[in-house]
């Protein structure tokens, strides 16, 4: 197997032949490293950093965002506790003015249940008041017209029936009567 | 003084001169009315209806109106004027009255006072206490 004439002359320590035999030039090597380094600096500075810059702002926005959205995720659970806490709390709120509405309607229908029944009470009262007070008006006016018959029919039964020796006589008697009792 | 009472004043003047002791004479009230005839006074009219009220009221206290059914006879009569005048006090003259809604008996008024004792007024108190 052949030896290759680089390997060959590396080994041998002649250095600058080896340089030179690949084809390299101290001048042309510095020149072409600063060359680098210049744009190298020139792409660091002008390319590279405002990149990395934008890339920078944008991660932080990224960032800002993702903690917005966090909050605005722990602030909307703790809306949404507060909201079953506020209609937790307006639901028992409510249950509790249907309990008292429907006490107080018990209260109203038991009240006026009472009135009812007193006032139903007071209208018969005064109903049988009114027909006992009938009844005697009745019985009354009824008697009183007996009485009006019976006087009626007894003066003309007299009138009739009286005959002139009986008047004759009973008025000499009251006559008699008016004289004595004056006496 | 009102008009009226001069008037009642002077009409019981009047009467004082119709009257013959307690009684009113005719005699005298024809005197008084020939009198007021010849010399009219003021308000006539009005002395002379106040001075029949009051002769009307005085002979009425002396008259007794009696009312009845059936005959009535003039002792019965008299015996009543008798009894009224010595009961009033004073002379009470009868006018008998045939009435024949008494039904029976009699009644007797004097000025405000009435003696009945009829049939009528027995049923008509009958049908009071009934009522």
């Amino acid at each position: 197997m052949a030896i290759h004439p680089v390997i060959f002359a590396a080994a041998a320590g002649d250095e600058g032949n080896l340089l030179g035999q690949f084809g390299v030039e101290w001048p042309f090597l510095i020149s072409q490293i600063i060359s680098f380094c210049v744009v190298a600096f020139v792409l660091y500075r002008f390319a590279f950093k405002p990149v990395l810059s934008t890339i920078d702002e944008r991660q932080t926005k990224i960032a800002d965002g993702l903690k917005y959205a966090e909050d605005m995720k722990a602030k909307l659970e703790d809306a949404e506790s507060q909201h079953k806490e506020i209609v937790q709390k307006a639901s028992q709120e409510a249950q509790q003015i249907v309990n008292d509405a429907r006490a107080v309607a018990e209260d109203k229908i038991s009240q006026a249940s009472q009135d009812a029944v007193s006032r139903a009470a007071e209208i018969i009262s005064k109903a049988e008041q009114q027909i006992e007070l009938d009844r005697k008006n009745m019985l009354d006016e009824a008697r009183s017209e007996i009485a009006r018959l019976v006087v009626a029919t007894t003066s003309k039964v007299l009138s009739k029936e009286l005959s002139e020796e009986d008047r004759n006589r009973f008025t000499e008697s009251a006559s008699s009567n008016l004289v004595d009792s004056s006496n | 003084m009102t008009q009226d009472k001069q008037i009642k004043d002077f009409a019981k003047q009047l009467l004082k001169m119709s009257q013959d002791g307690s009684d009113v004479s005719a005699e005298r009230v024809d005197g008084v009315l020939k009198a007021l005839d010849k010399n009219p006074p003021r308000h006539h009219i009005a002395l002379l209806k106040a001075y029949l009220k009051l002769v009307q009221r005085e002979v009425a206290k002396s008259t007794a109106v009696v009312s009845h059914a059936g005959a009535l006879s003039s002792d019965a009569t008299e015996a009543i004027a008798a009894e009224l005048s010595a009961k009033y006090g004073r002379a009470i003259s009868t006018v008998t009255r045939e009435d024949s809604s008494l039904i029976a008996g009699l009644r007797v008024v004097v000025d405000c006072d009435v003696y009945d004792s009829s049939v009528s007024s027995a049923l008509t108190s009958l049908q009071a206490s009934l009522s």
